[in-house]
């Protein structure tokens, strides 16, 4: 991988990283208020709310951490590039629906205002730079394996 | 991304990304169950779960109730959608609070309310959780006579109640 790409590489997991880590908090603070705007939603059933407000921040927080630290980098890039494009699928079915609510992405507090073109877009850059991290994840350690090989 | 890639890495990455769901559920039920503010795992969502209160009443009004009160004048009807909304059409006579703005809304709509004063909130739909939302809000504001109308904006209009836009 030359040093153009590595540089990218690394810029991508630390932007995602620090992304997803900061997305996770308010939720984690504040679960009542996130299953609450995952009701907001009204995609998931009843049973399921409660469970994907515990558990989602906790994923965001543990794959950010692993996208910091480089570690497990198949996987946690794997899971931002599926969670984006979840979320963004959700977006669009929501705003297709003329749904008048609040995103929950960053804060779990009214503040945030009602999700609009402007997340999307935001959610679509996102994903773009999480499907550039697993490309180079899987190509850096392709050829890690390989050079392994010859050096056997 | 060649197939091969794509083949050679996939096993890796299903593997480290089940370790990283497992860990997250293993946290996420842990931290709950070891916190004060925690939620149970598993809660009644139905309209009528969500507007039950602690002491057993509901905060939601029938529509028969609630148009009694509009014709003898004796509640305040609070629209929570959005302004745009609200300018389109509202129940004749309800102020606009938007739950997303109540912040910067609240206390030029609360100007001469008593908050003795029945206050019925509505927004539009059967899970719609603004009209919700700020009843909780009011009633933490002091407000003591609180009800909400679930589906208020299509109910009212479904049964040709009077309605009207706003020129704004």
């Amino acid at each position: 991988m030359n040093s153009f790409l590595r540089f990218f590489y690394h810029l991508t997991r630390l932007v995602l990283g620090a992304v997803f880590i900061y997305a996770s908090l308010g939720k984690i603070l504040n679960p009542g208020a996130f299953a609450k705007i995952v009701f907001n939603y009204q995609v998931l059933p009843g049973e399921l709310i409660n469970l994907t407000a515990l558990i989602l921040p906790w994923v965001e927080l543990i794959l950010g951490a692993c996208l910091l630290s480089n570690r497990w980098m198949t996987g946690a890039s794997s899971i931002a590039a599926v969670l984006m494009t979840v979320f963004i699928g959700l977006i669009l079915f929501n705003l297709a629906r003329g749904l008048d609510i609040r995103c929950g992405c960053f804060s779990t507090k009214p503040e945030e205002g009602p999700m609009d073109k402007l997340t999307l877009l935001r959610d679509a850059l996102f994903l773009v730079l999480a499907l550039c991290l697993v490309g180079l994840t899987y190509y850096k350690k392709t050829v890690y394996h390989k050079n392994q090989l010859y050096t056997v | 991304m060649p197939m091969s890639i794509l083949r050679q890495n996939l096993p890796d990455a299903f593997r480290e990304a089940c370790f990283i769901i497992v860990l997250s559920i293993i946290a996420g039920l842990a931290v709950n169950l070891a916190r004060t503010d925690s939620i149970p795992f598993i809660q009644d969502w139905s309209t009528e779960g969500r507007l039950s209160q602690d002491n057993g009443d509901s905060l939601a009004i029938p529509l028969s109730e609630a148009k009694t009160l509009f014709k003898e004048n004796k509640a305040i009807f609070l629209d929570a959608r959005g302004q745009e909304l609200f300018n389109e059409g509202h129940i004749k006579g309800a102020r606009s609070l938007p739950w997303h703005e109540v912040d910067d809304y609240f206390p030029e709509v609360i100007k001469g309310m008593d908050r003795e004063s029945l206050v019925i909130t509505y927004c539009d739909g059967e899970s719609c959780n603004l009209s919700h939302d700020l009843a909780i809000f009011l009633k933490n504001m002091g407000f003591t006579h609180v009800k909400v109308l679930v589906n208020g904006w299509t109910v009212w209009g479904e049964n040709n109640l009077p309605i009207e836009a706003s020129d704004k």
